[in-house]
């Protein structure tokens, strides 16, 4: 039963042209470092620059995006077009199909994007202890991107817009204002994570407490999956006219 | 043996009421939803699939309630009205994820007794994207069927089916209910109410306007007063001749526009040419003026 639902959900995920896009955002992480090692830089300034490009476009730009196009897609695509209807007229208990998209929409969202930030993060500075944590934070942040963004999919027929505005103002701008705003931000627990697994060379990207940003992680990502299952249980179906 | 059963159920959609206080029992056999389109059909069968919760009243199923209960999916299947599928998939994937999602206990044997009884094992492996509307609804079909539900429900099934595949489908679903299967479905046609179902539902506006044997309701719908509008070289000559008639219960002539009243339909346009004839008038035009199937229903509501 469960997989039917993982082949059913990758095969509409895949399917989507917009998916497979999504792997040449990674190549331009890739290819920004290696325009970093061709200008030869020092091992200062390659390592400034490199946890720059992973922390603000790595972290800040492709994990989101690539979260947000893929969470709002694992069942938002189906709720969009109808074909929820299949999956709901199953004598499957409702949080096992929200487990499921989650679960799906998590491990491509880490396929599309570990592997760039890993490889643009050896790529530019050599640092195999950097290059990895930066990859495990993104992978620790994939998931609860992609919890938030499936919830909010059940909440919103425009969860594409919606997520991508709060990308853009809340994780983008408001988040880095305030120090109490930064608790309730992936990206700063994503940083926190990168920052205690990256030992020296991490030092300084987070600014929020590890302890802190696992506890606010593991609350956001119970409470999107909540939603997300209180919500489904709930879903109406109307008519085409109706 | 399942009964679907509708108590005084009532649903809105915010200052709009889709079905207004409606009660009705459906079961073994083959009920037809009949009503024009807007009527409340399709909210009526997702309130008895579970999809949508009652406003008020209650919808139940062997009288456990259907909204909220993914477990009696087990016991039912829907073919929505929505042409919408898993593009991705061929039939046979399609209808074999049905049965995995269903539980059933050989998924692989289940699948291909479904595709047999739909007639569709030629293009089983073909992607469904590919399918004309027939074959798309046939595969729906097949996906609902899957899991031998004791009860299915179908929404607008005919729509987009040549003749024969019409004609093969109303087998199917008469088989389907010689073995005791419960099975209800919608229409806006007349005629496919009438050669299938051995009860029909008449929805107009939200309410339930008729319920019963069908024979009953097409007597009433045959019996109601029924107007003609004539056009005539001569329509004043035509409309006294006309009166004289027996089967002629008023005549209005407005605007230079002829209309006649009367009860009997088929003897009506046989006494519209001999009266011409008598008036000296040719006939250049007789339409029936109210035989869209929502006057009909209309008048069903109205009595």
């Amino acid at each position: 039963m469960t997989s039917t639902l993982v082949t059913l959900t990758l095969r509409a995920l895949l399917n989507r042209r917009r998916t497979l896009l999504l792997a040449l955002l990674g190549l331009l992480l890739v290819g920004a470092a290696a325009l970093l090692r061709l200008g030869d830089p020092t091992a200062d300034e390659s390592l400034t620059v490199t946890r720059r490009l992973l922390a603000n476009f790595g972290i800040g730009v492709l994990l989101p995006l690539v979260a947000v196009i893929v969470g709002t897609a694992a069942l938002g695509s189906e709720l969009d077009d109808g074909t929820i209807v299949y999956l709901l007229a199953k004598p499957v208990a409702r949080w096992r199909i929200v487990l499921v998209k989650v679960a799906v929409a998590w491990i491509l969202t880490s396929l599309l994007v570990a592997p760039a930030i890993y490889i643009s993060g050896i790529i530019g500075h050599g640092d195999a202890q950097l290059a990895g944590a930066f990859t495990l934070a993104a992978i620790a942040g994939a998931l609860e991107y992609t919890a938030i963004f499936v919830a909010l999919s059940l909440v919103t027929s425009r969860a594409l817009i919606v997520g991508l505005a709060y990308v853009v103002i809340w994780e983008g701008v408001v988040a880095g204002l305030f120090a109490a705003t930064r608790i309730v931000s992936v990206r700063q627990h994503v940083l926190a994570i990168a920052e205690a697994l990256g030992g020296d060379a991490a030092a300084g990207v987070a600014e929020i407490e590890l302890g802190l940003a696992l506890a606010v992680m593991g609350i956001v990502t119970l409470l999107a999956v909540g939603l997300a299952v209180r919500r489904l249980e709930r879903v109406e179906l109307r008519g085409e006219t109706a | 043996m399942s009964v679907l059963r509708l108590e005084t159920v009532s649903r809105w959609y915010g200052n709009v009421v889709a079905v207004n206080d409606v009660t009705f029992e459906v079961g073994p056999g083959i009920t037809g939803l009949l009503g024009p389109n807007g009527a409340g059909k399709t909210t009526l069968l997702h309130m008895m699939s579970g999809f949508l919760a009652p406003s008020a009243g209650s919808v139940l199923l062997d009288d456990a309630p259907t909204w909220r209960h993914p477990q009696l999916y087990r016991s039912i299947g829907f073919v929505p009205e929505r042409e919408a599928v898993y593009d991705f998939l061929s039939a046979r994937q399609f209808i074999a994820a049905s049965a995995r999602l269903q539980g059933v206990d050989d998924p692989n044997a289940a699948t291909e007794r479904a595709i047999a009884m739909v007639d569709l094992a030629d293009a089983a492996d073909r992607g469904i994207g590919g399918y004309s509307k027939g074959m798309r609804q046939r595969a729906k079909v097949a996906a609902a069927l899957v899991h031998d539900p004791p009860v299915l429900i179908l929404d607008e099934p005919f729509n987009g089916m040549d003749p024969r595949q019409r004609l093969h489908m109303m087998d199917l679903l008469r088989a389907m209910a010689a073995d005791g299967r419960t099975i209800l479905f919608s229409s806006h046609i007349l005629e496919e109410v009438e050669r299938l179902s051995d009860r029909v539902l008449v929805v107009v506006a939200g309410r339930l306007a008729a319920s019963g044997d069908f024979r009953r309701i097409r007597r009433l719908m045959t019996d109601r007063p029924h107007r003609f509008t004539i056009r005539s070289s001569d329509d004043r000559a035509l409309a006294r001749e006309l009166f004289a008639a027996a089967e002629v219960e008023a005549v209005e002539l407005r605007e230079g526009l002829l209309t006649v009243r009367t009860t009997d339909y088929g003897a009506l346009t046989r006494a519209v040419a001999p009266a011409a004839r008598r008036a000296g008038a040719s006939l250049l035009e007789l339409r029936p003026a109210d035989e869209s199937l929502e006057s009909v229903f209309s008048y069903l509501v109205r009595r």
